[in-house]
């Protein structure tokens, strides 16, 4: 017995031995990178998806002082358009911002907007200015109606002049939620009104004032919801561009 | 002197057993190059294993679980031709990567050994295998092709014979192989594919390649890369490669590549006509529904085969109505009313959809369930089982319910239309199982308020049918009900058949003529969709009807439940905009026992179970453990 013990020790002993001749102490990843994508025209931020980065707007960080051609990694975007993530390596970084306006970095014709810089010393703000494909604007208020429906209005537009990225639009759509994260992805599906355009059909909205109205009849009272419109062009990924949340108290 | 010598001799007796040859011995337990490419019976092993490997989406592939799996549901769940209780809105989610490199690997092996041991065989002899391994590497990039868009090219095998572990690893760098752009990988399809044409003969052993196969694969293929060509709007360059889209000033040149490969076929292959009736619609429906079963057919052009037990699949005892079922799964497949009314021969509404009710807003009565359908398209007969078909010597009894209110002066909607409300529980007679519970309806009869075959209203608990429809095409009525279970299916899947080369060339006929090639186009895919409306028993189609829709409605209506529609709606870019938080429709059957007589309730799928395709799927994601190994690979746009 004693001799399995005397082995188990041993064999523990050179386990122990070999693992510890590096102490891992590379630093942690103990930065905070943050910062705002919004309209390069109006300076309001860009309204964006709900998600992680794999539906949201996003941030793309190529670590530029690891690798010369690392594997990207993505950081989510809020919907309201600002980020802020606190668990970044100091390295040397460039940086891109995706989502439903003019790509950054395009390749016919080249454009590189992407910012390279060092991120160091605890905080660091990047904004980016970018050209939404459409602008979605609220007009005045939503009206809880006598029904028990949601009515709204909305004024869109054209974020960009460039014609390549002036596609048809598709879709647009009142997106309700009873929380205040409402967009695409989550929504009450049964309340939101969508639309859906062929063709260029739906451009002749822009510039005038739409006017959207929650389906499936009463709203359930007492209760909030929060309502946003949604709109987006037959380009890329074809994510949406959105308005700001607004609340509706229905009593 | 002595001494000198015995030294000498000491010296050469250490030497000599170091010079024994034989000792030197190959292990005799890994077979070695020699053993299997010098003779037929070993080539016909190495065959055997590649073709199996093919990634074909037949019976055993499903969009979550892969090729070659065995599952519960359905496959064809996924793009609208039906639901299933079992499988929801989702895109591909198995990863096929590693796998398809591997079966590369071994073409491109093949190809690269075969050569050597030439002279065992006659020349035609060899071309056939080279063929063959030129189909299977091209109908192998057309699976990654048509998922990820460009992808590393790799034609010939990376490592060098005998080399090391060691030496690998050293010029590791050198198998990091950066993604070619989409259209590279399309044309070195299609030169594979010609060299297969000219090299494989004109009929092979069943389950393997001729030289018709690889033409229509290249018909296929071709027609994906026009339609990407034309359609695409997801472009992705990577280090000067375009790895996502093709230029659109290639697209007429691929839909006539395709347009020209499906012409190859004229005259060797012919629409499955056997128990065909011109004038009798019930013939033609059972001819149509024969096709998929009759391995004499002359419109098979490449198949696989099964075999019980040792290849068997699950198809019959996934898809039997449930009044037939062996007791294990049942009526996965479940057509939806969006692809029924596609079909020609119903009562329908002015805008094509289904009519249930009569101009006053009540709903149509009709004496027997089968009524409304009686004369639908002999083909939808062939592919679909209906309430009151007949199949297996039994009545398909299929319905929702039992109707007990007044039918004094018609009977209303019992729900809105475009609503995902519930039935009103009054005057409403459900099953929630299959355990029979028949009651009195009136005039000495008994019913079972859904029939035996569902809707049980227990929908996760009993498999039962949920649409108003299942599916026939494929399924084998001469089955014992004892073999209605796991692994008892091996009827052939039918990867490439005639009618789907004259739709691709209907097709690419039809983007030629839409993209101004001439009006010939147009008269040819005239002629093709008629020769395939004819079998179908169907109307003709008209030059004035025909546009690239019809076309491609055709398509739809002739391949349905062939794992064809995904990757169609995908290449069209149309699979967002048609799924698009979309609930499909059904159609519910009900019994009124004061009217004695059946009706039809037209309504969303009572699960509410919504599809949305988001747009990123047209490019799937790359596996990360691909990106992870090589870091040159880029990613497709939005993951």
């Amino acid at each position: 017995m004693k001799r399995i013990l005397n082995h188990i020790a041993l064999g523990l002993l050179m386990i122990t031995a070999a693992s510890c001749t590096k102490t891992d102490d590379y630093k942690g990843p103990d930065q905070t990178l943050q910062g705002t994508i919004s309209d390069v025209a109006t300076g309001q931020n860009v309204q964006g998806e709900v998600g992680d980065g794999a539906n949201s707007n996003r941030i793309k960080l190529l670590e530029i002082s690891y690798s010369a051609n690392p594997t990207p990694q993505y950081l989510g975007v809020m919907q309201d358009g600002t980020y802020n993530n606190t668990k970044i390596f100091a390295a040397t970084y460039k940086i891109d911002a995706e989502g439903p306006f003019v790509p950054q970095v395009q390749t016919t014709p080249v454009v590189d907007q992407s910012q390279t810089l060092e991120v160091k010393g605890g905080n660091t703000t990047v904004n980016f200015k970018v050209e939404p494909l459409l602008r979605v604007d609220w007009v005045g208020t939503p009206v809880l109606n006598a029904n028990g429906t949601i009515t709204v209005q909305v004024k869109m537009s054209r974020g960009t002049t460039n014609a390549l990225f002036q596609n048809n639009i598709t879709d647009i759509a009142l997106f309700v939620n009873t929380s205040q994260y409402v967009g695409n992805n989550i929504n009450d599906a049964s309340r939101t009104a969508r639309t859906s355009y062929t063709g260029n059909a739906a451009n002749a909205v822009l510039g005038t004032t739409l006017t959207l109205t929650t389906v499936g009849g009463a709203l359930p009272a007492s209760r909030d919801y929060y309502v946003r419109v949604g709109a987006r062009t037959d380009y890329g990924l074809k994510q949406y561009n959105y308005t700001g949340v607004l609340k509706v108290v229905v009593p | 002197m002595r001494t000198k010598i015995f030294v000498l001799l000491l010296a050469l007796s250490a030497i000599t057993p170091a010079c024994k040859k034989n000792l030197d011995v190959p292990p005799l337990n890994i077979i070695a190059d020699k053993d299997v490419f010098s003779n037929v019976a070993g080539i016909t092993a190495y065959m055997a294993r590649i073709y199996s490997e093919l990634p074909m989406e037949d019976f055993k592939y499903q969009a979550t679980s892969g090729f070659k799996t065995f599952f519960y549901g359905s496959a064809y769940a996924n793009a609208g031709e039906a639901i299933s209780r079992d499988v929801a809105n989702t895109t591909e989610t198995f990863n096929y990567w590693a796998d398809a490199y591997i079966l590369i690997r071994d073409c491109n092996y093949f190809m690269e050994t075969l050569p050597q041991y030439a002279s065992n065989y006659s020349a035609a002899q060899v071309n056939n295998w080279q063929g063959e391994a030129r189909f299977i590497r091209a109908f192998t990039y057309f699976a990654l092709v048509k998922r990820y868009g460009g992808v590393p090219l790799v034609d010939k095998v990376l490592t060098k014979p005998g080399e090391s572990i060691d030496d690998i690893v050293a010029e590791i760098a050198s198998f990091k192989i950066p993604r070619a752009s989409e259209q590279a990988i399309y044309d070195f399809i299609a030169s594979d594919l010609d060299f297969a044409f000219t090299n494989l003969p004109e009929t092979n052993s069943k389950g393997r390649a001729s030289k018709y196969a690889a033409a229509a694969l290249k018909s296929r293929a071709m027609l994906f890369a026009g339609c990407i060509a034309k359609y695409n709007n997801i472009n992705l360059t990577s280090g000067g490669t375009q790895v996502c889209g093709i230029s659109s000033a290639k697209a007429n040149d691929y839909f006539k590549a395709a347009y020209d490969a499906a012409t190859l076929l004229n005259g060797k292959y012919s629409l499955y006509k056997a128990s065909f009736s011109a004038t009798d619609k019930a013939a033609q429906a059972t001819n149509y529904a024969n096709l998929f079963l009759d391995a004499a057919s002359a419109e098979n052009i490449f198949i696989r085969q099964y075999h019980v037990p040792d290849a068997a699949h699950w198809y019959d005892a996934n898809q039997i109505p449930h009044q037939m079922w062996g007791n294990g799964y049942s009526a996965e497949t479940n057509p939806t009313l969006d692809f029924v009314e596609m079909f020609e021969g119903m009562p329908k509404n002015v805008d094509g959809t289904f009519q249930t009710l009569d101009a006053a807003g009540h709903y149509l009565l009709y004496d027997n369930a089968g009524d409304p359908f009686a004369n639908v398209e002999p083909r939808l007969k062939g592919m679909v089982l209906f309430p009151g078909d007949v199949f297996k010597n039994q009545i398909i009894d299929i319905r929702r319910g039992i109707y007990t209110g007044s039918s004094a002066g018609g009977i209303n909607k019992l729900v809105p239309a475009n609503s995902t409300a519930l039935y009103p529980t009054a005057n409403l007679l459900v099953s929630v199982n299959d355990v029979p519970s028949p009651v009195d309806v009136g005039g000495g009869k008994k019913m079972n308020p859904a029939g035996s075959s569902g809707f049980f209203t227990n929908i996760s608990g009993v498999a039962g049918c949920i649409s108003g429809f299942t599916i026939r095409k494929y399924l084998d009525p001469n089955k014992a009900p004892a073999d209605l279970a796991t692994n008892k299916s091996d009827q052939s899947w039918i990867e490439f058949r005639y009618a789907e080369v004259l739709l691709n060339r209907a097709e690419a006929a039809m983007e030629l003529f839409n993209g101004g090639q001439g009006s010939a186009y147009q008269t040819q895919s005239l002629a093709d969709v008629n020769t395939i409306r004819d079998r179908a028993g169907a109307t003709p189609a008209t030059l004035a009807t025909l546009n690239i829709n019809a076309v491609r409605t055709e398509r739809r209506k002739e391949l349905a439940f062939e794992n064809k529609a995904w990757f169609d709606l995908r290449r069209w870019r149309i699979a967002d905009t048609e799924m698009n938080n979309r609930i499909y429709r059904i159609l519910n059957g009900f019994y009124s026992t004061t009217a004695a007589k059946y009706f039809y309730d037209d309504r969303w799928d009572e699960r509410a179970s919504r599809y949305t395709f988001d747009p990123r799927w047209y490019y799937e994601q790359i596996p990360a453990a691909v990106i992870t190994k090589s870091p040159n690979v880029v990613q497709n746009p939005g993951y």
